[in-house]
């Protein structure tokens, strides 16, 4: 790798609109511009940082590690839903427009309520469920639950998710119904019951097998292509269809 | 937070899907089935002229060799090769195969379907061929 592409450099001014939203003051939201200098290094966030301490200390957002891992800083960027520590300025020419996550309630400025998004990612018990363990647990010689790494990865790239709930930005179905369990939360239900340590399936397919579980998807495919973390949502949901198919048709001749 | 402000948003409007250049073209996959409806409205027209007797059936003929639905049913033909090309890729994500314990790759699922279509296709032509 040449020095060149280590160095930060091409230093230039960039105009940044943000939908402000203040309902101490305002009952409507308004466009504010933002006028600041970026180089090559410069992220979202950098920028909105820059914001609040140089230019505007009323600006609210979320966020927390600036290493695309807390999945706090989500945001609308030229109607995308990208993680403002992720997206660089460079790689955009002209306007820049920044909204709150769609298909949230908005509190303030870029800070949206997710407690829909939570009510969703509880509703699946996404954690380990053993009612019925192989051998009863013995406090005298506790066992610990082995994984082969072959069932590690059946459900591995399903367990990167952060929640940082751009999905359910990028979902049209989670749009016109927010009852749809939504992409991240049927993704961790897939998860869970791919792992070769948890017995809790059938409990979560209940929840999966109604018309707000997986059968509101249409497969749009968008959530897959917003995920920060190539958990391809859509992937696990769409299986689970399958899943959820099987299940109904095994529980129809046992009656 | 407090429970009193979690609220529900108005559902979107009906010209959500014009807002992105990928919405559109989910939009397109999904219409593809608009053509298809024609393709198969013509196919039972069909079935129902062959039971009515030989004038009949001279008129389906006559009315499948009209320009326009000849154009319709080519557009049902493009639409359907779209749909497929958009489904074959999807298939592996919805059902990645196993064999012997090892994944297959995407692509030779993706081209395993479109083998498919071809071994069809030339059955179909060779069925046709000898009548």
């Amino acid at each position: 790798m040449s020095t060149d592409h280590l160095q930060t450099n091409h230093f230039q001014t960039k105009h940044i609109s943000v939908k402000r939203y203040l309902p101490d003051s305002s009952a409507e939201p308004y466009w504010q511009q933002y006028e600041l200098p970026v180089d090559d290094s410069t992220s979202l966030l950098d920028a909105l940082n820059h914001i609040k301490e140089q230019l505007d200390s009323t600006l609210s957002y979320r966020w927390s590690c600036r290493m695309a891992i807390c999945g706090s800083c989500g945001v609308m960027v030229n109607g995308i839903p990208k993680l403002g520590c992720k997206t660089f300025l460079r790689d955009y020419e002209g306007e820049i427009r920044i909204e709150p996550l769609s298909h949230f309630p908005v509190q303030r400025d870029l800070v949206v309520d997710m407690e829909i998004f939570l009510e969703h990612l509880a509703a699946v018990k996404p954690y380990l469920i053993d009612d019925n363990p192989v051998k009863p647990y013995d406090p005298k010689a506790p066992e610990t639950y082995q994984q082969s790494p072959e069932q590690l990865a059946r459900y591995k790239q399903f367990a990167n998710c952060i929640n940082c709930g751009l999905c359910y930005s990028a979902c049209p179905q989670f749009g016109l119904n927010p009852e749809f369990l939504g992409p991240a939360a049927l993704t961790l239900a897939h998860r869970y019951n791919l792992d070769s340590r948890d017995h809790g399936t059938k409990q979560r397919m209940t929840e999966l097998n109604r018309h707000e579980g997986v059968w509101s998807c249409t497969f749009v495919g968008f959530c897959s292509k917003v995920c920060p973390k190539h958990v391809d949502p859509a992937a696990a949901v769409n299986q689970s269809k399958v899943e959820s198919a099987k299940h109904t048709l095994i529980a129809l001749f046992k009656g | 937070m407090d429970k009193s402000t979690l609220q529900r948003l108005p559902p979107l409007k009906r010209t959500w899907w014009l807002k992105h250049r990928f919405f559109k073209l989910y939009m397109v996959r999904e219409a593809t089935v608009l053509p298809l409806v024609f393709f198969i409205l013509c196919l039972l027209a069909g079935m129902i002229s062959l039971l009515q007797g030989p004038d009949s059936w001279q008129g389906w003929v006559a009315f499948m060799g009209a320009p326009i639905v000849l154009l319709l049913n080519l557009l049902a033909l493009i639409a359907s090769l779209f749909h497929a090309a958009t489904f074959f890729v999807l298939f592996p994500r919805v059902m990645p195969l196993r064999i012997a314990g090892r994944s297959l790759p995407d692509q030779a699922i993706v081209a395993g379907q479109w083998a498919g279509v071809l071994v069809v296709a030339l059955l179909f032509l060779w069925l046709f061929g000898r009548a």
